[in-house]
């Protein structure tokens, strides 16, 4: 079985800033509290969804609140394996392994720490593939899991059973308890069977985080010398598709916050074309990318962003004008190509008035 | 009048002004004895002006002594921290994340007790008087003095760090206690990072501020002097002895300041050009725009108020490659004076290329006279094309903006900049840092977590501001000069939409130069 200890976390957490699509927050307090607790407890053990027998029973655990929190509230060791723990207790169910409920930003990395802390295996996957604001849009309950039993608690050790009969009100519901409970609460929820995750999970996104991390930071130079290193890694991997959509600077950039979410767009200008321009619509993530009209990449599928010159992601907050960046469209995995799944992470769940197209199906 | 000095890495650069007018100045390497080379600054200038100690009305001084002790682990005192935030916060304890060496500099004294605050200004804890205590008498059995305060959200409520450092000036009346909601902003591993670089160096800070009392005194200056700091204010010398860590960027701050005043321009793009690299940095309203993100101090990760500077490998002393397609990150730096083609030297550098092209008087024109003047124009054009990217990268938006060249390799741009509405070169620019030291401004800054739903976004703003104004008016301001400098005004994603985070800077000219 495969493992993932301290010396892979900045590999993890670089590869996880890539997939946050400029969502995701500072990574930071995460990836410092996944050092410290997987050299203490030893690494996590990696299950593939694949490989996870129909009977186990997985849980999804990670944060739900406001990143800025976080950098003033830090974590104690045992806040979210204290809401595993409690979900046990209060279920009267074992848990076999944890999974993430997204690979994009600081919640990949909680479940391996609580994984090795509990001493059960991690599943190599997660319920999205990249980050997304919203409990709904996640794989597992577009795939039939019910988001609760859940079990949430704060940093004191409070903690609370949620029920609820729906996903959408499962979001609401959390994000409320968030923002009563200190700003930022665990929570272990969608349990589900082996045979679920089979069908829910996007397999081996934390593997491969880490392969894609590994070779941004060990680069660390101009992205357009491992542009077909990763278009071979994106190709063989649960995405597919991966095309570079623009290379240019970076010539406005505004954001407000409506409803809790940090909106806004970004005109890019291409540096050879000084005509050309790409605009990016924002919501927490890079939702919708067009050339001029053209709409050239839009969610599920992913927009992700670096900096030309030393390759780092580059996070929607930290976007201002004359940054040099490479666009990049990558293929949502086929968990959120069905109808189902489309209904709530197209644009026009985001409010965007156009049709999703696949990435591959848009042609230059 | 008044007199600035900036003691750099290398240089020490000395000015002697009248209000705006620049009557003499001096440039020497820096002397590793602190009073013996201010003394020789002050003797150049006053001398030269011939001028008595009595018509000087301050002196103010920029310095990197404590950045390089920070860099170089040196005269760093054992230290202390105290935070205040359990229940919460023990999966990070402080200096988890710190380089070994330097966290060995200052020792095992990590404490953490019940205390601190949420978001929404409640307390995850009272303070655990109890647990401060036994810290406390940890604290004076290894006789420890150096003692930095951090309490989760203290920049929003700052009470339990003042009671924290009440309690412990009673127990340990000669302690030297850094707040860390008075050095650094939201972020408690990096704000109480910053507390503790900062209550690291006081003992140095304390030596070096009775070095420069004496050099003064030596030459019969009874005037005040003050240091310069980040923010591009000055801070007065009780003040030093307690921040000494807010000087750590005033180099790169004092030249952006210098411009300012040299060209009478408040709102520019500031190009700081040296040996090795060029530094770019941007005025607003007069001082250095802040930088958003982290600052690495000798491996630590801080959020002191820096300036934004972007930092490119070119220099007076860059080496030219590929035919004058690349100039840099090499350089021959300091050596440049003897190791350059038009100094006699053999290596071509880039103000070889200066020379060559006619930009530059400096230096021995027969030493460059067989280049190639394709390589010439070649590199003349790349070293104008770093200069315009970097400019472009920091500028705030697509419009032209002026542009200030500063330092000794200016002369390395000597045709338009593309990004420039026009392109200045002061006069005196080599000493724009010992200029920029000698302005007597002083501010106030504060950063609050407010919530709109609970108070009017009016009444917050103007708390917040009456705050700031008493910080400036403490270090020294002028209560009719104060003006709002800068409100910056966050909102939080994820929370309640009327929660925000409102920053507000105030700045003023000094008192006794009413």
């Amino acid at each position: 079985m495969k493992t993932i200890g301290a010396d892979h976390i900045k590999d993890l957490c670089a590869g996880a800033a890539f997939l946050a699509t400029g969502g995701g927050g500072d990574p930071y307090v995460s990836q410092l509290q996944a050092e410290r607790l997987l050299t203490k407890f030893g690494p996590a053990q990696l299950l593939s969804p694949l490989d996870v027998p129909d009977d186990f029973f997985v849980v999804s655990v990670g944060m739900v609140g406001a990143p800025t929190v976080t950098l003033e509230q830090l974590p104690t060791e045992e806040e979210t394996v204290g809401a595993l723990n409690q979900y046990e207790a209060l279920t009267g169910k074992k848990v076999d392994a944890v999974i993430p409920f997204e690979i994009g930003g600081g919640n990949s990395t909680i479940p391996l720490f609580v994984a090795a802390m509990k001493g059960i295996p991690c599943v190599d996957g997660d319920g999205m593939g990249r980050a997304l604001p919203e409990a709904q849009m996640m794989t597992f309950p577009i795939y039939g899991v019910p988001p609760t039993p859940a079990v949430i608690m704060d940093a004191f050790g409070h903690y609370e059973l949620l029920e609820c009969d729906d996903a959408l009100t499962f979001e609401k519901t959390i994000r409320a308890k968030a923002v009563a409970m200190g700003g930022m609460i665990s929570s272990a929820e969608h349990g589900m069977t082996g045979q679920l995750v089979k069908r829910c999970a996007i397999p081996h996104t934390l593997s491969f985080a880490t392969e894609l991390g590994r070779l941004l930071r060990s680069h660390g130079g101009v992205i357009d010398v491992i542009q077909d290193r990763l278009t071979t890694l994106f190709e063989k991997s649960e995405y597919g598709v991966f095309k570079h959509l623009f290379t240019g600077k970076v010539i406005d950039s505004k954001r407000t916050i409506i409803g809790g979410y940090d909106v806004g767009t970004a005109l890019l200008q291409s540096f050879n074309h000084s005509d050309t321009t790409m605009e990016i619509l924002i919501k927490n993530e890079y939702l919708v990318a067009k050339i001029g009209d053209k709409v050239v990449a839009s969610v599920p599928d992913l927009i992700c962003i670096v900096e030309q010159e030393s390759s780092r992601p580059l996070n929607a907050e930290r976007m201002r004008y004359g940054q040099r960046v490479s666009v990049f469209g990558i293929g949502c995995p086929r968990h959120y190509r069905s109808p189902d799944a489309l209904a709530v992470t197209a644009p026009r769940a985001f409010g965007f008035d156009l049709d999703y197209v696949p990435l591959e199906d848009i042609k230059a | 009048m008044r007199i600035g000095i900036d003691v750099g890495g290398t240089h020490t650069d000395a000015v002697l002004m009248d209000g705006a007018r620049i009557v003499t100045s001096h440039k020497a390497l820096t002397s590793s004895d602190v009073r013996r080379g201010l003394m020789e600054a002050l003797d150049a200038v006053m001398l030269e002006a011939q001028i008595n100690a009595d018509a000087i009305d301050a002196v103010m001084i920029g310095t990197t002594h404590f950045t390089n002790a920070v860099i170089e682990r040196k005269e760093l005192s054992q230290t202390a921290i105290i935070r205040a935030c359990l229940p919460t916060g023990s999966g990070l304890p402080p200096k988890c994340d710190w380089p070994a060496d330097l966290s060995a500099a200052l020792g095992d004294h990590a404490y953490m007790i019940g205390g601190g605050h949420l978001f929404n200004g409640k307390e995850i804890a009272p303070l655990d008087e109890r647990a401060l205590d036994d810290a406390i008498d940890k604290i004076i059995d290894q006789d420890i003095k150096a003692i930095a305060v951090a309490a989760s959200f203290s920049p929003a409520v700052a009470n339990h760090e003042l009671l924290m450092a009440k309690r412990i000036r009673q127990r340990i009346p000669d302690a030297n206690i850094s707040l860390s909601h008075e050095i650094g902003r939201l972020g408690i591993l990096e704000r109480e990072n910053a507390a503790l670089l900062n209550a690291s160096l006081g003992n140095l800070a304390a030596r070096v501020v009775s070095s420069m009392q004496a050099a003064l005194e030596q030459r019969n200056l009874t005037c005040p002097f003050y240091v310069s700091q980040n923010d591009g204010t000055l801070m007065s010398a009780d003040y030093i002895a307690r921040y000494p860590a807010l000087t750590f960027s005033s180099g790169p701050t004092n030249s952006l300041r210098g411009a300012a005043v040299l060209t009478g321009i408040s709102d520019a793009i500031v190009v700081d050009i040296g040996g090795t690299t060029a530094d770019v940095g941007v005025l607003a309203n007069g001082f250095p725009r802040e930088s958003n993100s982290y600052i690495d101090v000798g491996g630590v990760r801080t959020n002191f108020r820096m300036p934004d500077i972007l930092s490119i490998g070119l220099g007076g002393g860059s080496l030219v490659h590929d035919d004058g397609g690349r100039l840099g990150p090499q350089s021959v730096g300091h050596r440049l004076v003897s190791a350059g083609l038009a100094f006699g030297g053999a290596t071509l550098t880039a103000t070889d290329i200066a020379v060559a092209n006619g930009s530059t008087a400096v230096g021995d024109m027969t030493g460059v006279a067989h280049l190639d003047a394709g390589l010439v124009e070649r590199a003349t054009l790349t070293m104008h094309a770093m200069i315009d990217e970097a400019v472009d990268k920091m500028r705030p938006s697509e419009q032209p903006v002026p542009v200030i060249l500063v330092g000794g390799g200016s002369i390395l741009i000597s045709r338009h900049l593309q990004t420039a509405s026009t392109v200045i070169r002061p006069e005196h620019a080599g000493v724009a840092n010992a200029i920029g030291a000698a302005i007597a401004q002083v501010g106030g800054e504060v950063e609050h977590i407010v919530s709109y739903s609970r108070e009017s976004r009016e009444k917050a703003m103007t708390y917040a501001t009456t705050q700031a104004r008493s910080k400036a008016i403490a270090a020294g301001a002028d209560p009719d000069t104060l003006r709002v400098l800068d409100i910056e005004e966050t909102t939080m994603s994820y929370m309640d939409d009327d929660a925000a985070k409102i920053r507000i800077k105030v700045v003023g000219n000094l008192r006794q130069f009413l």
